[in-house]
């Protein structure tokens, strides 16, 4: 569905975005991640057709954003990071704008579905100005879904709304991945985990990593480190036996307890040697390094 | 069919804006006054100019077409909808055409009203129709012109009040061409400048009652060179 390969952004000197190849595939929740001034917004405004690429190519549905950009841009619905209106429109008037300017045949079915769908039908005769932030958010996303295009772009959607709102804009958009191919930006790492099949990262204007949220966290932290509490044993006799278990790799005190890094799962293991040993196991919990270490780590040494 | 649904918005914009109520209000109080003391004096000293609205039209145009024009671009790039204009599947042709067309629109319902004084001049003398309708002609192609001057200083810029003061400055300088002529001592550069002049082509063919192949040539060149130059600039944002 969205094909980009090479994708180059040159502002006179300034490279803001350097060979970005990917893909994304229909049915996908892409996001693209990365600190402010990445690249995100430009990648985002080459595929969307607004500005032809330096070099690179991309694909909307097959259509070339350049060459034939006019059938590329009427596959894609967009939503660029301050939401675009007409503050003197009604909510109704500003969607059917756009679903005609879009070629929508039965725009009155269109605009009456999208406005349902993000709860705006009782709003839709009150002035774009009129509404708070959050709901403009929702009317930016019905325009950009008004005429059903096969991708979806979304610059940024939750910067700057309540946390309800941030919630209501995640759903929505873990919705539109059922049909949709959908591209989303963001800068929250915590986001990008929940809402996105596949995540990008991008930092100065090239992909440095990709790959599902989970298998970046595991990329960069193999096997895994549980968290463990035990009672009436010595520390040095814990930490022996703990060592001692097959497959733990390095033990360390941290806290109240002792921190094993291990190749495989050795839970059962460390439950069933301290029992034996005599011990009580207290807690045993896995330590999953989050996304926004991942993230961290990368950007830095990026 | 893109133009059409963007000259109908632009239609509606003006209908829900006060601004555009105010400058109809301002153009009708203008010239209802000058019609007024122009009527009075035509029972004694003169009779009644047929031409007058175009004539005093076409001297406040360069005020008016800035204040109606200057939102067409201004306000889509400040609020961003340009992008999502420019993503959308038309060409800034057709943007650009639907745009002009709404402010054309509106301009000629504003000095329509104004038919209502040939009106009222018919039901007590005899005015001169032919010259009366020649005036409008005239004023309906030269408003067209200075209205795209006004969206071209638009479409440079996100401010709507530098947009409006830099084409008042433009059709300033262009409706001077005319005085200007009178500066030069050779009467064949005299006459290029004089030409080139938005009064030079209105002042004294249409406004007294003659239309001619060359003017009705010059606006309408106008027009289309003026909106070809802001179609050129609405396309530069793509690579800012």
């Amino acid at each position: 569905m969205i094909e980009a390969k090479g994708l180059t952004k040159r502002y006179g000197d300034r490279l803001a975005v350097d060979g970005i190849t990917f893909t994304a595939k229909q049915g996908e929740i892409v996001g693209l991640l990365g600190p402010n001034g990445a690249g995100k917004t430009t990648t985002m405004r080459m595929l969307t057709g607004f500005m032809p690429p330096t070099e690179g190519s991309a694909k909307i549905a097959g259509h070339d954003v350049v060459e034939d950009s006019l059938e590329a841009r009427r596959r894609v619905g967009y939503l660029p990071e301050r939401v675009p209106i007409y503050p003197d429109m009604t909510v109704r008037g500003y969607v059917t704008f756009w679903a005609k300017l879009r070629g929508v045949h039965h725009a009155k079915a269109a605009v009456d579905a999208v406005l349902a769908r993000f709860n705006l039908l009782d709003r839709q005769n009150q002035l774009v100005r009129h509404l708070s932030k959050g709901l403009k958010q929702r009317l930016g996303l019905a325009q950009a879904l008004v005429h059903n295009p096969p991708v979806i772009i979304l610059d940024e959607p939750t910067i700057g709304i309540d946390p309800q709102q941030v919630i209501e804009v995640r759903e929505s958009v873990r919705a539109l991945g059922k049909d949709h191919t959908v591209l989303f930006s963001t800068h929250i790492l915590s986001e990008a985990e929940q809402v996105c099949d596949r995540v990008l990262i991008i930092n100065k204007g090239k992909i440095i990593a990709q790959g599902k949220p989970s298998d970046l966290r595991r990329q960069l932290q193999p096997g895994s480190t549980l968290h463990v509490v035990i009672r009436g044993a010595e520390k040095k006799k814990a930490r022996e036996l703990l060592a001692s278990i097959p497959g733990v790799v390095h033990v360390e005190s941290s806290g109240d307890g002792y921190q094993v890094n291990a190749k495989d799962d050795v839970r059962g293991e460390i439950s069933s040697r301290i029992s034996a040993a005599g011990y009580t196991l207290l807690e045993i919990r896995p330590i999953t390094s989050s996304l926004e270490d991942v993230f961290l780590e990368l950007v830095k040494e990026g | 069919m893109a133009s059409w649904i963007i000259f109908r918005r632009e239609v509606g914009q003006y209908f829900a804006s006060p601004f555009a109520y105010l400058i109809a209000a301002a153009v009708l109080v203008l010239t209802g006054v000058l019609f007024t003391s122009d009527l009075y004096g035509s029972m004694t000293v003169k009779p009644a100019e047929p031409a007058l609205v175009p004539l005093v039209m076409s001297f406040t145009m360069i005020f008016f077409a800035p204040l109606l024009t200057m939102r067409l671009f201004a306000e889509e790039r400040r609020e961003g909808t340009l992008e999502l204009l420019m993503t959308a599947p038309v060409s800034e042709s057709s943007i650009v055409f639907g745009k002009f067309m709404g402010a054309w629109f509106y301009f000629s319902l504003m000095i329509a009203i104004t038919f209502s004084y040939q009106f009222i001049l018919l039901s007590i003398t005899q005015p001169d129709i032919g010259h009366a309708i020649s005036g409008y002609i005239g004023l309906w192609l030269y408003g067209g012109a200075t209205l795209a001057v006004g969206m071209l200083f638009s479409a440079m810029t996100e401010n709507q009040i530098v947009a409006a003061f830099l084409s008042m400055i433009a059709l300033f300088l262009l409706w001077m061409g005319d005085q200007a002529g009178d500066l030069f001592a050779n009467i064949d550069v005299a006459r290029v400048v004089r030409s080139l002049s938005l009064q030079g082509h209105f002042s004294t063919s249409f406004a007294a009652g003659i239309i001619r192949a060359e003017d009705i040539a010059f606006f309408a060149g106008i027009i289309t060179v003026v909106l070809f130059m802001t179609i050129r600039v609405v396309e530069s944002n793509r690579i800012r």
